[in-house]
Parts: structure tokens; C-alpha cells; sequence
């Protein structure tokens, strides 16, 4: 229990800075920004009360706004994406449902199940995001580009991320 | 009593959600103009520390094309230095006048955190109400329009960069006259829109497109940039695209400027609005 407690502080610690300090500053055209810190409410355990949950996305929304300076936008979007998180899992649950203690990731259930959970998730939270920023449904099409694409970047990012953990 | 108990088990999870979105909206709306103003003055504090390393690295990188700039700005600034010299002789009078009744004053701030990428851009400056910074001074980059300061604390000051969707600017075409409002519409970091130019005016590509001087932060005359194309917009208006002068990608050493006679000239116009 401690054990997992102090795994996912230290990851919660990479993946911050990862972005606040490498993806924050990836200034390609405007319209791609990917937000990889939405990782870390992907793959905590399954069973994870669904107050809990939202009580650390909160949190991990609010440490993001603090270092961009960008008052509750990414609260509101990662406390959003926290929410849909436990319905997303029930209906993409695999056919013998979840192990008890095992993480949703890329090893435990497959490339296709992880592909599908991220997509929602990332879609759902840039979604919320990118809308809250502008604040305003004039330059909607624009917008839902930089969704898309921010979404896209995200993912891959993400997918890399899992190898790179896989191997370690 | 009981079947309350029950609903908010029942519904822990929703109760929840709803009340940990209602903070961050609550956050969101308590700064939304300027968007992050609220959050300066507590918590900055404790990143910019990190913010100012991770500049420090960055300039290093860029050290070439700093130099390059800043002797390519003192090169104009010893221009002016022989020109006002020449002045001097001719009207000696007149100059301890100028000192006293000097309008604009500036001073230096190197960017230690900037982005490009938002639809609301800031960027913090070095320097702080400790050296004299203050809300609504105009920041400019060489001779080109950069932001305005929004929020200072004692060591640091936050800046509205022209790229975000809340800055207007009071902008004329140079070549004759007609001003306008300028904005950027949040598609790239390199051009702005020009609206309220009427359709008689005649204007071509690349002419130049400067500040006012009548908002009363920015002085007359700053360049922000020259015209890359127009359309013909409803209402027998132009809207005329900026290629914009300031590289925002590059941006490191500015100039704050401070108008003190604003408060002057703001508390005169105020007697007949």
C-alpha cells in the first residue's frame, strides 16, 4: 500500500514536471499543445474510491494551473475527465472484468483496450480545456482543431510514455 | 433524515464532482480578465524561482541573436544621443525643460517566462514594484509593440502579451493616418487583426502600422507592424491582417515604458465621460 502511495508520488512528480517543463514549451503552430499530466489519473488502480479520485484530480489540475498560470482551467478539465473516468472503465470493462490491484495500463489489458481508454479520456479533457480557455464558441471549428490535434499529439505521447515505463 | 443520508451516499460521487467544479470555475471567474492576476501575488512567488533557472538555460542558447539585437539597438540609440546633441547647441534653454516635463520614462526587463501557444498569453518579467514597475505600463520589444503589464509583485510583473484575445490596442496606418483597433484573433503567433479601417481609405500591402498614443500606455509612434493583407469585412469596414514586427517566440530583453502624465490626462478626459 505504501509501496504504491510512494510509486505514484514519484510519478505524479515526473509527469508534472515533464510537462510543465519540456511539453509546456513546445511552441509548434498554436494549435498543438499536448497535456500528458492527464497520464496519471489514467492508470491509478481500478478500484480507487470515485471521491478519491476526484479529490487527486483536483489536486493534479491545480499544481498544472499554478506552474502555467492559468487559474482553474486545468482544475475544471481534469476534475471533469476524473468524473467520467470510473463510468468510462465500467463500459469498456474487458470480458472477465479487472483484476483486483492491477493498474489499467498497456501491459495489464492490451494495446486496444489502453488505445480505446485513452482516447475517451484525452478527448474528453482537452475538449473541456481548449473551450475554457477561449471562453467563447465564436472560433469553434478553430478550436476543434486544436483539439483534435492537441488530442492526437497527446496520445502519442502518452503510448511512448507507457513503452518507456513498460521496459524500465 | 435518513432518506437524505441515503440520497447523499447515493450520490457522493456527483456531489462531489459538482463541488470540486464549482472551485475551479469559481477560479476561473474570480480572474478571468486578466485571468491569472488573482494567483500572483500567493503562489508565483513559489514558481518563478524556477522559472528564472530555466531562462537563465534558455538564454544561453540564444546568446548570439541577443548580442546581435542589442548591438543593433545601441546603434540606434547613439544616433539619437548625436542627434540630441546637435539640439542641445541650437536650443540650450529648452533642454533642463525637456528633462523636467520628460513624458515617457523607461526601463529594462528580461522575460524569464513566456508562451505563445494559449488563447490568453502572459509573460512575466524580472522586475518588479521594487524597481519601480507598475499596472498598465506598455512593454516593448527594440521599437515594437510587446504587452502590457497587468499585475506586479515585489520582485515580478506579469504582462498581457499582445496574443491574447483580451488585448486591444489603439493602432493607425502610418502612411495616412486612419486608426483602428488592433487585436489578435488567437490562430498564430505572427499576425493580428486591424478592424474599424473604413473602405474609402486607400492603404497597400506592407504598409507600416504604428501605435497612437491615445490609450494613454503607449507611447506615439511604436511600430506593431505592416500590412500582409485584407479583406473587405460587413459594415464598409476593412479587416486588415498585421504581419506583427515582434518575434514572440524570441522574446527576452524588453522596455516597460510609464506614461506619467496618464494620470493627468486619464482624470482630465474623465470630467466629460
Amino acid at each position: 500500500m505504501i509501496n504504491t502511495i510512494l510509486r505514484f508520488g514519484l510519478f505524479f512528480i515526473v509527469l508534472v514536471l515533464l510537462q510543465v517543463l519540456l511539453f509546456n514549451n513546445i511552441q509548434f503552430s498554436g494549435y498543438v499543445n499536448p497535456y500528458i499530466y492527464i497520464m496519471f489519473l489514467l492508470l491509478l488502480p481500478v478500484e480507487i474510491p470515485g471521491w478519491v479520485l476526484l479529490i487527486i484530480s483536483f489536486f493534479t489540475g491545480l499544481t498544472i494551473d499554478f506552474f502555467s498560470g492559468s487559474a482553474g482551467m486545468h482544475t475544471s478539465a481534469t476534475v471533469l475527465a476524473g468524473f467520467v473516468r470510473p463510468y468510462v472503465l465500467r463500459v469498456i470493462s474487458p470480458r472477465d472484468g479487472y483484476d483486483a490491484g492491477v493498474e489499467p495500463s498497456m501491459s495489464a489489458y492490451g494495446a486496444r483496450w489502453f488505445l480505446i481508454y485513452t482516447l475517451v479520456i484525452v478527448a474528453v479533457h482537452h475538449t473541456a480545456l481548449f473551450y475554457m480557455e477561449v471562453f467563447r464558441f465564436s472560433d469553434f471549428f478553430t478550436t476543434l482543431f486544436r483539439v483534435l490535434l492537441s488530442s492526437f499529439f497527446s496520445i502519442i505521447f502518452i503510448f511512448l510514455l507507457e513503452f518507456l515505463r513498460k521496459t524500465k | 433524515m435518513r432518506s437524505l443520508l441515503n440520497f447523499l451516499a447515493k450520490y457522493n460521487h456527483l456531489i462531489i464532482f459538482l463541488i470540486l467544479e464549482g472551485i475551479a470555475i469559481y477560479l476561473i471567474s474570480s480572474g478571468n480578465s486578466y485571468h491569472n492576476a488573482r494567483l500572483v501575488k500567493g503562489i508565483r512567488g513559489l514558481t518563478t524561482g524556477i522559472e528564472q533557472k530555466m531562462s537563465n538555460a534558455r538564454t544561453y542558447f540564444s546568446l548570439r541573436e541577443i548580442s546581435q539585437s542589442l548591438a543593433g539597438e545601441n546603434a540606434s540609440l547613439k544616433n539619437i544621443i548625436e542627434r540630441s546633441g546637435v539640439r542641445q547647441n541650437l536650443f540650450i534653454s529648452s533642454v533642463n525643460d525637456t528633462v523636467h516635463k520628460q513624458k515617457y520614462s523607461y526601463s529594462s526587463a528580461e522575460v524569464i517566462n513566456n508562451s505563445v501557444n494559449r488563447q490568453k498569453n502572459f509573460f512575466t518579467l524580472n522586475k518588479g514594484r521594487r524597481q519601480g514597475f507598475s499596472v498598465d505600463m506598455a512593454v516593448i520589444e527594440g521599437n515594437s509593440v510587446a504587452g502590457v503589464i497587468v499585475s506586479c509583485s515585489e520582485n515580478y510583473s506579469i504582462a498581457m502579451s499582445l496574443l491574447n484575445l483580451d488585448f486591444k490596442l489603439s493602432a493607425r496606418i502610418k502612411s495616412n493616418g486612419y486608426f483602428g483597433s488592433l487585436s489578435w484573433d488567437g490562430r498564430d503567433p505572427y499576425h493580428a487583426v486591424l478592424n474599424e479601417i473604413p473602405q474609402h481609405v486607400s492603404f497597400g500591402i506592407g504598409d507600416t502600422i504604428e501605435t497612437t498614443g491615445y490609450s494613454a500606455i503607449f507611447p506615439e509612434g511604436i511600430v506593431v507592424g505592416t500590412v500582409s493583407s485584407f479583406t473587405k469585412t460587413g459594415g464598409d469596414f476593412y479587416g486588415i491582417e498585421v504581419l506583427l514586427q515582434t518575434d514572440f517566440k524570441k522574446l527576452h530583453f524588453v522596455n516597460a515604458i510609464v506614461n506619467m502624465e496618464k494620470k493627468e490626462q486619464l482624470e482630465l478626459e474623465n470630467l466629460f465621460q
